[in-house]
């Protein structure tokens, strides 16, 4: 998510847009299952995408797949989205009018999904079955093994400081790439599986990483070396980390039976913010680059929530009964 | 060296099955077709022209395939034609059946309304192997309907090329894979109607006749598997996916209705696969009967199958076929008139519904009625287990599985793999080893016993006889147990497993389990027909009678002496040992019995009968049929 926020910061101060609007400009879709009145059945009652109304209301928007779980958009093109799904990655380039799915049958369960910013032409995807590159905008893709040992990986992003570094979350540790995901090399991180990754957009070099039964993890030199970060979440598994695009010392993560931890201090001193949350199970965060200070958190199936106090107190963010894998801020349609 | 001559095989291979069944090529197809016809009156019959809400889609495709009632078929697909479309791969090849088989009778309007729903409705792929078989080969069939058709004919933005394209690329991998290591989805009961459904359409109407010829061969593969393994229609042997009910009463399971429409075993029983098997115009080769009723002589089948896709926590005995990680998984099923004991390696050989091994014996009681099985099983459940064949997450698999199949996460649950299980069967007998972890969810070792045992007593020797039908068991615990009824949790029987639970008081009662809490655990099965005894006192002396020597102090170990004088030996973690010799794994046959043989890698698979061989050939895309001189 952070990768997201980082990528479209920098894209918003280049555009010059970045002067503190007066409103959210920002496109919010939750990437969700329905899976809270999922009953007798193998298949959630939705999936897909919701977009956030300017009255709060998330509705549908684009095709419904099963297993939709990310979103990204062309640096260059707000019309060009690519869509994370188990059925492959499908595309529009008319702002959702159009979709077409642009992987073949060997792609599946795509669980994440970037642009780089630094190459606007260049994509990636991490899947259940091996990362993706994509070297026209998502609309063919290449499988990008070379040098994993292991492929199965869920989270990916792409260093918009630095065109071609791309670091991926594999069941492995950390795998980093400097030719746009051509090689990959084993960063020092942990043999276990990483859940998500996070970059600061307002420090490139800092990134935050979320892990099976390990934690989270912090590295402050962009990817290079890592170190545990929060002793309170040290055997959690960590769904969620996020990174303020506004402020550098502003960490979350979060996770299973463990809520919400925040650090206002860059990683030094964690505190459990969980109070307010409905459920402790926590799968995303995401800060809102519209409102400054402003925390999303959703829970697995109890709701997603928003705090503007770093999670002193939370607030009431709708989609209740969804299993939400990514919240995604996404610059202004044209 | 094998004397090949083409020739038609009916007249010299004629005999007498089992009960006087004619077995000439010509009486088998005069039957099959009887049957089949049977079966489209039977579907057309289902049509009211009075009611539009009576039939069902084959229904609808059986009057439109024959031209009949062609009114009342038209309204009555109207009518489902507008409900809103769902159930993504399950929506797509009763439409496809439709559209094949009633192709020459469609109207415009439900032609148009067909057209409309590929362009809207986005049927995602699923995440088994049955869902993807049935996916592309309806996407297939379906794209070949609008040929030239551009992406914005289509739900995914592809044009009809395109998806054909993508769709027979992955049905020949697949069948490459499976005629090469095995299915992933092996030998199953339940799913062997899904594989039997997309071939059957392909191999009914894929217009390129190389692709309709490896479709049928497929068929034909498929359904050799199962005769091989199969008594008057069951489905014996191991099992890669079963569920609750027909676990405990295997009559239920759509294999029996495929047993009949192929073979003629028992009665009828609805099924759709069935219905689009007849409408596909697919017949069966007639040694595939003359195999599936060829109980002369005991044998033994071997098998190579693979686990489904281990995604993550592959394993260190996991190897890679193109890029995805497996493991072997080696059947062995000893094949008797009058049962089948069949078992794999034990192990996490696939998620949720796993059979490791079973007896099946022949009854005389109804399909619907019939309990004819004894297995024992680990209940197992584990997120370790559902990422390793899932892409969810760590915290939530278990609980997103039990959605469905909610037997999944309860001790009481009978079909399961372990990791914690290892199991050798060597001719009608087998040893069993658990090495449980402390801690584990439900460190049990549950035996199944079914209501229609017989005879069942604990002896004072620590053996515990019974017999099914016309079947001796005896089954020797290496550590103390207690009986508990079948679902002693209660969990089915309240109907919390929805369809699973449904008419749980006719099938899931009077079943009892003997379950043992050791950690450390172990048994000998040993079965034999009770036709080779002169009583069951007789069969209960002579296993009290054989050497057997376990421990279960470290590593559980075991050394048994069968009926046969063959020694077993297995120690849980090493290789076992038939006679002092260790299993040779490494070159197990992907088939291997009388009736056929494979190698892995081959592609190829010879199946025979006396002197009659047809070879189905993958590579060539060829079948031939042969003959060889009798040995002397």
């Amino acid at each position: 998510m952070s990768s997201r926020l980082s990528r479209f910061l920098v894209l918003a101060l280049v555009a010059g847009i970045a002067a503190a609007p007066a409103a959210p400009v920002s496109r919010f879709y939750a990437a969700v299952s329905m899976t809270k009145a999922q009953k007798n059945s193998s298949t959630p009652q939705d999936s897909g995408l919701y977009l956030r109304q300017a009255d709060g209301q998330w509705t549908n928007f684009g095709p419904r797949i099963l297993g939709v779980t990310s979103l990204a958009t062309s640096p260059v093109n707000p019309a060009s989205l690519l869509l994370a799904s188990a059925d492959g990655v499908v595309r529009t380039t008319d702002g959702g009018k159009t979709w077409r799915k642009t992987t073949g049958w060997e792609v599946a369960d795509v669980r994440a999904i970037v642009f780089d910013h630094a190459n606007p032409a260049h994509a990636y995807a991490a899947t259940a079955w091996g990362p993706l590159r994509s070297t026209d905008g998502g609309a063919s893709w290449q499988l990008a093994q070379q040098g994993l040992a292991r492929l199965y990986c869920q989270t990916i992003l792409a260093d918009p400081a630095s065109g071609g570094h791309v670091l991926l979350g594999t069941e492995d540790g950390v795998y980093a790439s400097h030719d746009g995901a051509v090689t990959w090399v084993r960063t020092a991180f942990p043999a276990v599986s990483v859940l998500r990754l996070a970059q600061s957009a307002a420090d490139p070099k800092l990134l935050l990483a979320g892990t099976q039964g390990r934690g989270a993890w912090l590295s402050r030199d962009g990817g290079q070396s890592w170190t545990a970060a929060d002793p309170g979440s040290a055997t959690a598994n960590l769904y969620a980390a996020a990174i303020s695009p506004h402020t550098a010392t502003q960490l979350a993560v979060g996770g299973w039976d463990i809520g919400v931890r925040v650090s206002a201090d860059g990683g030094r001193t964690w505190a459990d913010r969980t109070a307010g949350l409905p459920a402790k199970n926590v799968f995303v965060l995401a800060f809102d680059p519209d409102v400054k200070g402003r925390l999303w958190a959703s829970t697995f199936e109890e709701g997603t929530c928003f705090s503007d106090d770093l999670g002193r107190t939370w607030r009431d963010g709708g989609l209740y009964g969804a299993y939400a894998f990514d919240l995604v801020f996404l610059p202004p349609a044209p | 060296m094998v004397l090949v001559l083409m020739l038609s095989t009916g007249a010299l291979f004629a005999r007498e099955g089992e009960k006087g069944v004619a077995l000439s090529d010509a009486d088998i197809a005069r039957r099959f077709e009887e049957r089949r016809q049977s079966v489209l009156v039977s579907s057309i019959a289902e049509l009211d022209p009075a009611d539009p809400t009576k039939g069902g889609h084959y229904d609808v495709a059986a009057c439109l395939q024959r031209g009949e009632k062609r009114e009342a078929a038209l309204a009555r697909l109207a009518k489902i034609l507008a409900v809103k479309a769902d159930g993504n791969m399950f929506w797509m090849f009763p439409m496809v059946t439709l559209m094949m088989a009633g192709d020459q009778s469609l109207d415009a309007p439900n032609r148009a309304r067909i057209a409309e729903l590929w362009r809207t409705y986005w049927p995602s792929r699923g995440d088994t192997e049955n869902h993807w078989v049935l996916y592309y080969s309806s996407l297939y069939l379906a794209a070949q309907t609008y040929p030239g058709a551009g992406p914005e004919k289509w739900f995914n933005g592809k044009s009809s090329a395109e998806n054909m394209a993508e769709a027979r690329s992955y049905l020949e991998h697949w069948m490459e894979v499976t005629t090469s290591f095995g299915q992933g989805e092996y030998d199953s009961p339940n799913y062997i109607e899904e594989y039997a459904t997309g071939l059957a359409l392909l191999s009914g109407w894929a217009q390129d006749a190389a692709f309709r010829q490896r479709a049928h061969l497929l068929l034909d593969y498929i359904f050799y598997d199962y005769a091989v393994e199969t008594l008057d229609g069951y489905y014996g042997g191991a099992h890669s996916r079963v569920y609750p009910r027909q676990i405990v009463a295997p009559g239920l399971t759509p294999s029996l209705a495929l047993g009949w429409l192929l073979f003629g075993f028992g009665e009828r029983q609805p099924n759709g696969t069935v219905q689009i098997l007849a409408l596909s115009g697919y017949t069966p080769p007639p040694i595939l009967e003359r195999i599936a009723r060829d109980r002369a002589q005991p044998y033994v089948e071997r098998e190579l199958k693979r686990t489904r896709w281990r995604l993550r926590n592959a394993g260190p005995e996991s190897f890679v076929i193109g890029d995805k990680r497996t493991i072997p998984v080696y059947k062995y099923s000893y094949v008797d008139q009058d049962f089948i004991l069949g078992s794999t390696q034990g192990g996490l050989l696939q998620p949720i519904q796993q059979q490791t091994w079973n007896l099946l014996w022949r009854t005389d009681r109804s399909a619907a009625q019939a309990a004819n099985t004894f297995f024992g099983v680990q209940p197992y459940s584990s997120p370790l287990e559902g990422t390793m064949f899932f892409g969810g997450d760590w915290d939530t698999i278990t609980n997103l599985i039990a959605r469905s199949k909610a037997d999944y996460d309860t001790p009481d649950k009978l079909p399961s793999g372990s990791p914690f299980e290892q199991v050798y069967q060597h001719g009608p007998a087998l040893i069993a080893l658990y090495d449980i972890p402390p801690g584990t969810r439900f460190p049990l070792v549950t035996m199944f016993f079914s209501r229609d045992l017989t005879h069942t007593e604990e002896d004072a020797s620590g053996w515990i006889f019974s017999q099914g039908g016309p079947v001796y068991i005896a089954y020797r615990p290496f550590a103390a147990g207690e009986w508990k009824p079948n679902d002693w949790t209660g969990l089915l029987a309240h109907g919390a497993g929805g369809f699973i639970s449904t008419d749980f008081a006719k099938w899931g009662t009077g079943h009892r389990c003997y379950v043992s809490p050791a950690l450390k655990n172990g048994y000998v099965v040993q079965v034999a027909p009770a036709r080779a005894f002169a009583s069951y006192e007789a069969f209960k002396a002579a296993v009290r009678a054989l050497p057997l020597t376990f421990t279960t102090a470290a590593q559980p170990e075991a050394t048994f002496t069968s009926l046969d004088g063959t020694v077993i030996h297995a120690r849980y973690g090493a290789t076992p040992t038939v006679n002092g010799q260790p299993v040779d794994f490494a070159h197990w046959p992907l088939f291997e019995s009388p009736f056929g043989h494979a190698t892995r890698g081959s592609q190829q698979l010879e199946i025979a009968h006396g002197a009659e061989r047809l070879l189905l050939d993958f590579i060539h895309n060829a079948r031939q049929e042969s003959a060889v001189p009798a040995q002397p």
